[in-house]
């Protein structure tokens, strides 16, 4: 098991730089997922980590040693393919075993380290078969045996269960975060999907077109978003992002959204975070965060309901007030129809202010 | 039946103007096809089956006499037929051995990114598309002993290549080999070309080193079109003709087909010559057979 840090890492395909000053400490058995859209760099990232692709300029040190000029069979880690990548012409046996007899270790060994992975794994039925008579949930696992037989220090693990259907990739997904616990390798995980980054990371890298955005836990990327980015890529349904205006008022701050005159009702401090220049600032709010209700209460504004969408759960309805429009969570059914006039008020708590032009988090000191 | 599965003809047509149907369409195609074969392929290869039951000698008017089994007891007693049998052999994997090697090998060279690779890939292929009698001809003039450009390019002085009886085989060989790497290289770039990239990544990451890899990845996804490449170059070596009668006449590169050929228009024996040919036949069969059976097994995996 390893440490792994990247420091200003830069990489070029041709004139693209695909990743931008990439600095990133991934400690010693840490579950580590790397999420972004498609294209975003962090396949390359996790590749250029593995020794599958050069980078361009920095430095990649695994366990303190700079690793960046090694080859990929020298840096001692695993890599699951999204596409599996098993060797067709072996049996399920011959695949695991494959990187133990690579360096000669000895039959006995070899069987006695295979059939431990494939215990785990709970394969060994399969272990005669070729993998072309597997299922795609089944070749995953060999693949992953196949990586952890000789124990690397680290995994990285390239989109593993994308390409299994939705039923398929929770089970994948409960079983990858079985085995980090039992084994406590050091992973790096890549994918676009926010709920595995969610669900099996101890802290998310979230990246855009080749630069980091925000690194943290699962609860404070969420709770916490660095950027405009990060706010609408991670939670479902996406939050709420409205251009407003601030004003101050005897008693506090009040933030309008376009076209409403009243605005709603913040704590004073807000003022000294957020500047009051017209056209300079979003308020960010999750649906969860934004609260309907049928009788009128102080502070909370008129609107009226445009959509609804019944999630069997919860709805999801979409309220115009003045020009803006937000998505509110409600109990299912809360509303009854579209056009049903509504008072919305907000978990003050949970907005979030952006900068229009740089995108960043204006924060409150503390 | 037949009809079911044809498509109908387009009523508008001029076909169907003549008051042609499908059928007459369909037969019109296909009849003269069948007569070809019938005539010049399976005709033939009846009437010399009967042919080699007999003394029959095409050069007199004498009457062919049936004679049973005779002349496949004499030929298969014959021990110079059976050096004839040893030097084809000989020839064979000497020959397919050195293309496999040969071919294979510009293959794993060309199956990598480098500039100008369609024009070298097509020089490399203009040996296959010469004729037979011409690469003999030249190979002929480049073994000279006295003005040929390959002892000129050793350094071997006046070195016999083609008189010589222990080397002319292998020089023929060499010739063959020349001019047919090329054909294994082809089949053999477009197996390697087939083998996905990632599982070279996947066995990078699993630390084999290059020979690990070459012979437990890229040689078993290899085989299944390198084992074509090998069952037609091993079948046309068998039956090599021109390439040897143009360029040696030695009792030491008498190959089958020459030894056939001067049985059946040098010596006239045509009923015998007839069982020999059909002898060579079951041979090639036989190792063809061989070399699917073995073919079908790999490609199970």
């Amino acid at each position: 098991m390893a440490e792994i840090a990247l420091r200003d890492v830069q990489k070029f395909f041709g004139p693209n730089q695909v990743i931008k000053d990439m600095n990133l400490v991934i400690e010693d058995g840490e579950f580590i997922v790397m999420l972004g859209q498609s294209g975003c760099g962090k396949t390359t990232t996790l590749r250029a980590i593995a020794g599958l692709e050069t980078v361009t300029e920095g430095t990649i040190t695994i366990d303190g040693e700079e690793v960046q000029d090694r080859r990929a069979a020298d840096r001692d880690i695993a890599f699951v393919f999204q596409s599996f990548s098993l060797y067709p012409h072996m049996t399920v046996y011959e695949n695991i075993a494959f990187p133990l007899r690579a360096v000669g270790m000895s039959t006995e060994e070899r069987d006695r380290e295979v059939r431990e992975v494939a215990e785990v794994l709970r394969i060994t039925p399969l272990l005669d078969r070729r993998p072309s008579a597997l299922s795609g949930g089944d070749m995953q696992r060999v693949a992953i045996g196949r990586a952890l037989v000789r124990r690397p220090k680290a995994l990285l693990m390239d989109e593993p269960i994308g390409a299994l259907d939705a039923k398929l990739r929770e089970e994948m997904r409960a079983e990858i975060k079985r085995l980090h616990m039992a084994r406590n390798s050091t992973s790096v995980y890549v994918t676009h999907d926010q709920i595995e980054a969610m669900s099996l990371a101890d802290r998310i890298v979230i990246m855009h077109d080749g630069v980091l955005q925000q690194i943290g836990a699962p609860d404070e990327v969420y709770l916490r978003p660095a950027n405009l980015f990060v706010a609408q890529f991670v939670g479902s349904p996406v939050m709420n992002v409205e251009p407003v205006q601030l004003s101050a008022n005897g008693d506090g701050a009040h933030v309008h959204l376009a076209g409403d005159g009243t605005g709603f009702h913040f704590d004073e401090g807000l003022l000294s975070a957020v500047p009051r220049d017209a056209g300079r600032v979003s308020l960010g709010i999750r649906p969860e965060a934004v609260h309907l209700s049928h009788e009128e209460s102080a502070g909370a504004l008129g609107g009226v309901t445009t959509n609804i969408e019944p999630l069997g759960s919860h709805d999801i309805v979409d309220v115009r007030i003045g020009e803006a429009r937000l998505r509110a969570r409600t109990p299912a059914g809360f509303v009854a129809a579209e056009g049903a006039p509504v008072w919305v008020s907000l978990d003050t708590g949970e907005a979030h202010f952006f900068d229009n032009e740089t995108g960043l988090a204006l924060r409150e000191a503390h | 039946m037949t009809d079911s599965v044809m498509t109908r003809l387009d009523p508008n047509s001029r076909a169907a103007a003549r008051g042609w149907s499908d059928l007459t369409i369909r037969n019109l195609f296909i009849i003269p096809t069948i007569a070809f074969l019938i005539i010049f392929n399976i005709f033939p290869l009846l009437y010399s089956l009967g042919y080699s039951f007999t003394d029959f000698r095409a050069s007199t008017n004498a009457p062919a006499k049936f004679i049973g089994l005779q002349n496949y007891r004499e030929l298969l007693n014959d021990e110079f037929i059976w050096r004839n049998f040893t030097i084809t052999a000989k020839y064979v994997i000497v020959s397919v051995a050195g293309q496999v090697i040969v071919g294979f090998g510009l293959a794993m060279l060309l199956n990598r990114d480098i500039p100008m690779k369609g024009l070298i890939t097509t020089l490399l292929l203009l040996p296959m598309m010469l004729s037979m009698a011409v690469v003999g001809l030249f190979w002929k003039l480049l073994y000279d002993p006295s003005f040929g450009i390959i002892n000129y390019a050793l350094g071997l002085g006046k070195f016999e290549w083609l008189a010589d009886p222990d080397m002319a085989l292998y020089a023929i060989a060499i010739t063959d080999i020349w001019m047919w790497s090329p054909f294994v290289m082809l089949l053999s770039l477009a197996g390697l070309s087939a083998v996905p990239k990632h599982l070279y990544e996947a066995a990078e990451i699993d630390r084999a080193g290059p020979f690990y890899t070459f012979f437990r990845i890229t040689l078993p996804l290899v085989l299944p079109i390198l084992m074509i490449a090998i069952i037609f170059r091993t079948m046309e070596a068998f039956k090599t003709f021109d390439l040897a009668y143009i360029m040696a006449s030695q009792p030491t590169t008498e190959l089958i087909s020459i030894r056939l050929y001067k049985m059946a228009f040098l010596e006239w024996q045509t009923g015998k010559s007839s069982a020999f040919a059909y002898i060579v036949l079951v041979m090639v069969v036989a190792i063809t057979n061989i070399y699917v059976k073995y073919l079908n097994k790999v490609k199970e995996r």
